[in-house]
């Protein structure tokens, strides 16, 4: 039974026992207030209304009216659910963001309005384990790319192999499909951790922010929670992926398959510790990518080249304060010369990145419960949080003048649930062009 | 001239004195509060009538003071990470959270109790779980929202059947969520406050409910503030207490139960269970008694042994820690309230 017509049902039942409920406790000897007696026009005052709208006990035909009314509501409900409310035939979440940008820079052509993004993500169960949370659930999400065409993004199912339902106890999933690797901060991680609109140059030149087709193991071990606030944080989690190395939407293009690793160990203390949201990260991806000298592929080449990335991270994120930083090493190997996989001559290319954001924040955005308030209108934690981040990008580590460094400052304001307006400024210096220029952008991400 | 000159020092000091004064109160008042079911605004009981009729509004308008309340659907707990953040001065919650907060190092201390009534704890179960009696629970999925009074009631039953939490499966579940739960078979049973419309609709049946064992229902609630707020603005925390003992004197009379009543439905509650929940109660004046007696800290520093013995918390403290004595007396004094509530 889907959420909707569960609340219906609940508060047909609730209308119908409140009635109930109201002439039963009626006492028997109490008179009903006469009804619709004529007030001289200009004489009506707060007495007189509250008189007439409380209109005394209620009589058999009142509740007979009553009964009437709940009827022709649940008909006219049932025709709604009929008609106008969308169903599905297993339990369906619909979300989804979209990102608006207005873009300039002091490189000559490059300012304007921006469609950056829009996503709409698909969730649900598939099949739900009371029992103990061991349950099949399915993302399904489609993206635009830069050609404003939509493909799918998110494309997976996850299995809880473990029980998810005492959060005192280890968590274990498995998700097959399409899906993001987790490879460090800066490619996976969500808004709390990640406040600026463009991530570390490093996460798209290594391949680590695209999606890939595979499988992946992943949970935590030693959970502490602390009841008092709701809160959980497990010592160890893990994740181990098995993947095409291809990347996304697209099927595997050799018979070698990458693996991805990770391991975060989080602070073990509880809520009220300044040790809080201190979280140290490595990170690890092995493959093998098809050889290519330039743009063209080695004969025989497909598959024989290596590809790795290794990475470590610290974050300490505790509002108000945060910070995180990342480096990362990844090391490619190319053709330099000859046109067969025998005949080739080999290179391997190590690149360095890192990134380093500072971020502060006025409000209670990131606060969980403050999130969750008894409000009668559509109040959300106004929050304000600026930031600056250093981001680091040196293509091959054996060249002298290849680096690109940008240095951001932006400010974040949250002013609605799902709504948050950016403004960045960005200096970049790129020393192999050389190109050093300034930008700027701003933009509204909002999401339902 | 020359007095004038001679009296200019003692002039600036008594005019920083004035200004100093004049900064020794603050510009609002954060109040903290439960949320309800309905999502709605709200409180019930005699700090809902105090909110209600704005006495705390009224009490410091003179003063320029402006009161925010911020009703949090995670009840206590959502107080304990708005206290952790700075965001409220003043709360009110249950027994439990309280205790664990503080032996977290939370800076906050009980100024009053709301009430010696403290909640009484209905277990809700679903027929098809097939638990016929208190014993039937072992293994099975039971929905209650972890680190409240609900969760130490039961913990306590639990106890007095020889079982544990590890002989169940519980589901940390706030109060809003756990009608759906039982109704979706999410879950086999629930523990919960007096509300049950699936017991109404024949989906659940009541297995136990604390009006009958009343030495397992919550105990006394209370009101805190944060160190830092009494220790700087003491007078003012002694004000807000006053101003809610009027609420709890208010509710003490049997004349105003109906409208206690009505205020507690008005926060998602069915009139029926509430009413009969408040009948199998204490009577009024003992109800909403927010007098901190030595039954009240011996009560507390139970549950701060008991919550240890259970893993619960860690740190064992000595009650005192979490009580500050230094306002309730003279504000019931103050208001003759201490000849209304005589304890021997």
């Amino acid at each position: 039974m889907s959420r909707n017509k569960l609340a219906i049902l609940v508060l047909g039942a609730l209308l119908i026992g409140h009635a109930n409920l109201q002439a039963a406790e009626t006492p028997e000897t109490e008179q009903p207030k006469e009804q619709g007696s004529v007030v001289p026009f200009g004489s009506e005052d707060l007495t007189t209304a509250e008189n007439l709208d409380e209109g005394g006990a209620i009589s058999q035909a009142d509740l007979s009216g009553v009964r009437s009314e709940l009827a022709t509501l649940r008909d006219q409900l049932t025709q709604r659910l009929d008609k106008t409310i969308a169903n599905s035939k297993r339990s369906l979440s619909i979300s989804g963001s979209t990102q608006t940008r207005y873009a300039a820079s002091t490189s000559p052509g490059k300012s304007g309005f921006l469609f950056n993004s829009a996503i709409l993500s698909l969730k649900g169960f598939l099949k739900k384990d009371y029992e103990e949370g061991k349950s099949f659930s399915y993302t399904l999400g489609l993206g635009s790319n830069a050609s404003y065409n939509l493909q799918p993004t998110d494309a997976y199912l996850q299995y809880s192999i473990g029980q998810s339902l005492d959060i005192g106890q280890p968590y274990l999933y498995v998700n097959i499909g399409q899906q993001k690797k987790q490879f460090g901060l800066e490619a996976t991680t969500t808004e709390d951790k990640q406040p600026a609109i463009n991530t570390a140059q490093f996460a798209s030149k290594l391949g680590l922010s695209s999606r890939d087709i595979g499988i992946r193991l992943y949970g935590d071990l030693v959970p502490i929670v602390d009841l008092g606030y709701n809160y959980r944080i497990p010592l160890i989690e893990y994740s181990l992926g098995l993947y095409n190395g291809s990347g996304t939407n697209a099927p595997d293009t050799n018979r070698n398959k990458d693996i991805e690793g990770r391991i975060a160990i989080n602070a073990p203390v509880g809520y009220y510790s300044p040790w809080r949201g201190l979280t140290l990260g490595s990170s690890f991806y092995r493959g093998q990518q098809d050889l290519l000298k330039g743009t063209t592929l080695i004969t025989n080449g497909d598959g024989e080249a290596i590809k790795s990335r290794y990475g470590a991270d610290l974050s300490y994120v505790s509002a108000p304060l945060g910070f995180t930083a990342e480096y990362v090493l990844g090391r490619d190997e190319k053709a330099l010369t000859g046109t067969t996989l025998a005949n080739s001559t080999k290179k391997i290319t190590t690149s360095r990145g890192y990134t380093v954001t500072f971020f502060y924040e006025w409000g209670e955005q990131f606060y969980k419960n403050s999130r969750s308030q008894s409000r009668n209108d559509d109040w959300w934690p106004t929050t304000f949080q600026p930031f600056i981040r250093y981001d680091h990008w040196d293509p091959d580590t054996l060249l002298a003048n290849n680096e690109t460094a940008v240095t951001t400052v932006g400010f974040n304001f949250f002013f609605a649930e799902t709504t948050k307006f950016q403004l960045n400024y960005s200096i970049s210096d790129d020393k192999a062009t050389p190109l050093k220029q300034n930008s700027f952008a701003a933009q509204f991400q909002f999401g339902f | 001239m020359r007095k004038w000159i001679k009296a200019l020092p003692v002039v600036a000091l008594l005019f920083m004195t004035v200004i100093a004064q004049a900064e020794e109160k603050p510009k609002v008042i954060r109040i903290g509060a439960g949320g309800n079911s309905l999502n709605l605004p709200k409180s019930s009981g005699a700090t809902g009538w105090v909110d209600e009729q704005g006495l705390l509004e009224k009490e410091f308008a003179k003063d320029g003071i402006k009161i925010e309340r911020t009703y949090y659907k995670s009840m206590g707990p959502g107080q304990n990470e708005a206290i952790a953040s700075g965001l409220i001065d003043f709360g009110s919650a249950g027994d439990l959270v309280l205790v664990v907060g503080r032996a977290g190092g939370l800076p906050y201390k009980i100024i009053s109790t709301s009430g010696a009534g403290g909640g009484n704890v209905y277990i809700q179960v679903n027929p098809a779980s097939g638990i016929k009696s208190l014993k039937d629970l072992k293994g099975k999925r039971i929905g209650y929202a972890k680190g409240t009074y609900l969760q130490l009631c039961f913990v306590r039953i639990l106890d007095a059947i020889g079982l544990t939490e590890k002989d169940i499966k519980g589901v940390n579940l706030i109060s809003s969520d756990q009608i759906a739960a039982l109704a979706t078979n999410s879950v086999d049973a629930i523990v919960s406050n007096s509300d049950r419309p699936l017991v109404d609709q024949g989906v659940a049946q009541l297995l136990f409910d604390t009006r009958k064992y009343p030495q397992f229902k919550g105990g006394p609630g209370a009101i805190f503030v944060t160190e830092a707020f009494a220790n700087k603005y003491p007078d003012i925390t002694k004000r807000v207490l006053k101003t809610l003992l009027k609420g709890y004197y208010w509710a003490s009379k049997p004349e105003n139960q109906d409208a206690i009543i009505a205020s507690s439905v008005k926060t998602g509650g069915t009139y029926k269970h509430i009413k009969a929940d408040q009948i199998g109660s204490l009577p009024p004046k003992e109800k909403y008694d927010p007098t901190i007696t030595p039954e009240v800290l011996k009560g507390y520093q139970e549950i701060i042994d008991f919550s240890v013995k259970s893993g619960i918390i860690r740190r064992k403290y000595n009650v005192n820690e979490l009580f500050d004595l230094r306002f309730q007396g003279p504000a019931l004094k103050e208001l003759g309230y201490d000849k209304y509530w005589v304890h021997k």
